[in-house]
């Protein structure tokens, strides 16, 4: 899969962008503020719908613009489509493919595939359970782009549920109502992370013991308050029976507490390294190779379901490892398009194309 | 900035939804350059709608008069009330010609984020309706969202125990439509909603 060009008007700090990047690596250079990530970040956007710095919408489109527009043509196999993508400034974006407007924005995903390699990654072995969730339930929506709307989905009735909890309400049938949309949604949302975790632990253990250089055991464990166990043979309907179940009889607590204290939002996945909680118990330096060999395992796991190779969108990240590390790195990368940023090119061992990123426009090195 | 009366009605305009403050600008310029009739009779037009529109004091469809044309016709079914959340909806389900009930309009649905909650809605008024009238079946047409099906099965809890059968619109494939048009999420609910041969 790769992107052929691809244009950004109003976009972060770009007023009118024309790029078209190689179909190999492209190693995209530039000083700090430069908008490196800005470029990755709206590749990703056409991706996942959403910023991977966790941006919201309206931060994305430009202080001088009303609109973002990112268009691109992505080529997949054999198969061209044009892409289309208006974020407005009050909210609201508009999606079309192949200038055929799309009825939910959401149906654009799945059109681009990629995998980031980020500074913060380091985040999701390191710090809190959210940054594991949210890393399994990104991942999932690459692997099958309709786990978005689950999410959402989720989402939607979590809030509605909190917010009828915040309210002394005693309706107990109102309150069973949100329960059991929460628990609905809340099955689909944990059948994919143990579908993902699923797809990704074939990969992650060879990928690790290559970048490594030693033998060791890796996986998942999860900690859940309502059953919810990474099982991929558990239907989506028997996990919203088991956290309905749950939410019945968290029902006192949560009305107390006037929140919903159980259910994939408070789950807690753990990766585990020889057997031990790596948050805790792994080094700096472990957790490091513990990041990459995940992205690179999910790179393997998107790329066996679709049978197509994801972009790669590597972020600063050279500059964070050591020369043995970026070494490991460079040989596990699988054959993809590739972008690259770094503010000095000797960080990164990568053959490519350059590119160079200053006042707005990215020019050929 | 216009003058007084001008700017006024663009600042009056700009407040209506899906007008943004340059149509405003286009719609008022159009105002002032069209015959003194034409604009007078759509001046006429929202004051009537204000003054002679309200709800049908039975199923809140919007009507001219006390009750709706649907509730006061005697050949429709008053044993079948369709359940929707606006009365657009009402208007819709019309226009199949399939449908010989009554109607219930909500205004709105279930949502604690923006304090609706059954009361909020027009959901005692149905209670009494379905105490005052013979009413044995509901077919509830809220959308097909979170809130919306939310609304439904609130309405299916509350009213089944009352020996009302309660039936949900089915949300599947598109007629005339090739499956592989069909996305995930819409193919998903009709196979979950799949009716037997």
């Amino acid at each position: 899969m790769q992107l052929d060009w691809l244009t950004l008007a109003g976009f972060r700090s770009y007023a009118q962008l024309e790029w078209q990047p190689d179909p190999g690596v492209n190693v995209i250079v530039g000083r700090n503020g430069a908008g490196k990530t800005n470029l990755l970040e709206a590749v990703g956007y056409l991706g996942s719908l959403r910023s991977f710095r966790g941006a919201p919408d309206h931060a994305l489109v430009g202080f001088d613009a009303e609109n973002a527009y990112l268009r691109g043509q992505i080529a997949s196999g054999a198969a061209q489509s044009l892409i289309e993508l208006e974020l407005r400034r009050r909210g609201g974006r508009q999606a079309r493919v192949n200038t055929q407007r799309l009825a939910r924005t959401a149906d654009l995903l799945g059109h681009v595939r990629f995998v980031t390699f980020l500074p913060e990654d380091l985040d999701i072995v390191k710090r809190g359970p959210s940054h594991r969730r949210d890393f399994l339930d990104a991942t999932a929506v690459q692997l099958w782009p309709a786990s978005h709307l689950d999410q959402a989905d989720f989402d939607r009735a979590l809030r509605q549920r909190n917010a009828f909890l915040k309210q002394y309400d005693r309706d107990e049938v109102t309150l069973g109502v949100w329960d059991e949309r929460l628990a609905q949604a809340g099955g689909k949302v944990m059948a994919r992370r143990a579908r993902t975790v699923d797809a990704i632990s074939d990969q992650v253990a060879s990928v690790h013991a290559d970048i490594a250089g030693s033998e060791a055991s890796v996986g998942f464990d999860y900690v859940s308050g309502w059953k919810g166990e990474l099982d991929p043979t558990v239907s989506p309907s028997e996990f919203a029976q088991r956290l309905t179940d749950a939410l019945g009889e968290a029902r006192k607590r949560d009305r107390e507490r006037r929140v919903t204290t159980v259910g994939p939002h408070r789950d807690e996945p753990m990766l585990m390294l020889d057997g031990h909680d790596s948050r805790y118990h792994a080094s700096q330096g472990e957790q490091r190779t513990l990041t990459l060999s995940l992205r690179v395992a999910s790179h393997r796991a998107i790329a066996d379901l679709i049978d197509r190779s994801p972009i790669l969108l590597l972020d600063d990240v050279y500059s964070e490892l050591d020369p043995e590390r970026a070494a490991a790195l460079t040989r596990s990368l699988p054959e993809a398009q590739t972008l690259v940023t770094t503010a000095d090119p000797r960080d990164v061992p990568l053959e490519g194309i350059s590119w160079s990123i200053e006042g707005g426009t990215v020019e050929h090195r | 900035m216009y003058e007084g009366p001008l700017q006024r009605l663009i600042d009056e305009l700009s407040r209506l939804p899906g007008i943004g403050h340059k149509s405003a600008q286009r719609i008022a310029f159009h105002l002032l350059s069209i015959e003194d009739t034409d604009a007078r009779r759509l001046g006429h037009s929202i004051l009537d709608l204000r003054d002679q529109i309200g709800h049908c004091t039975r199923c809140f469809n919007v009507t001219a008069n006390e009750e709706c044309a649907i509730c006061l016709d005697a050949r429709r079914d008053e044993s079948v009330v369709c359940v929707v959340e606006r009365p657009q909806d009402i208007v819709v389900i019309e226009r199949t010609n399939e449908y010989r009930g009554r109607y219930h309009v909500l205004g709105g649905s279930l949502s604690p984020i923006q304090g609706i909650g059954p009361d909020q809605l027009r959901i005692p008024e149905l209670r009494r309706r379905v105490e005052e009238e013979q009413i044995r079946e509901f077919i509830i047409a809220t959308n097909p969202t979170m809130e919306g099906d939310a609304t439904a099965m609130y309405l299916a809890r509350e009213f089944k125990p009352l020996g009302i059968m309660v039936s949900r619109l089915a949300s599947g494939l598109p007629v005339g439509g090739d499956l592989d048009y069909a996305d995930e999420l819409t193919l998903g609910r009709a196979l979950v909603g799949r009716s037997e041969m």
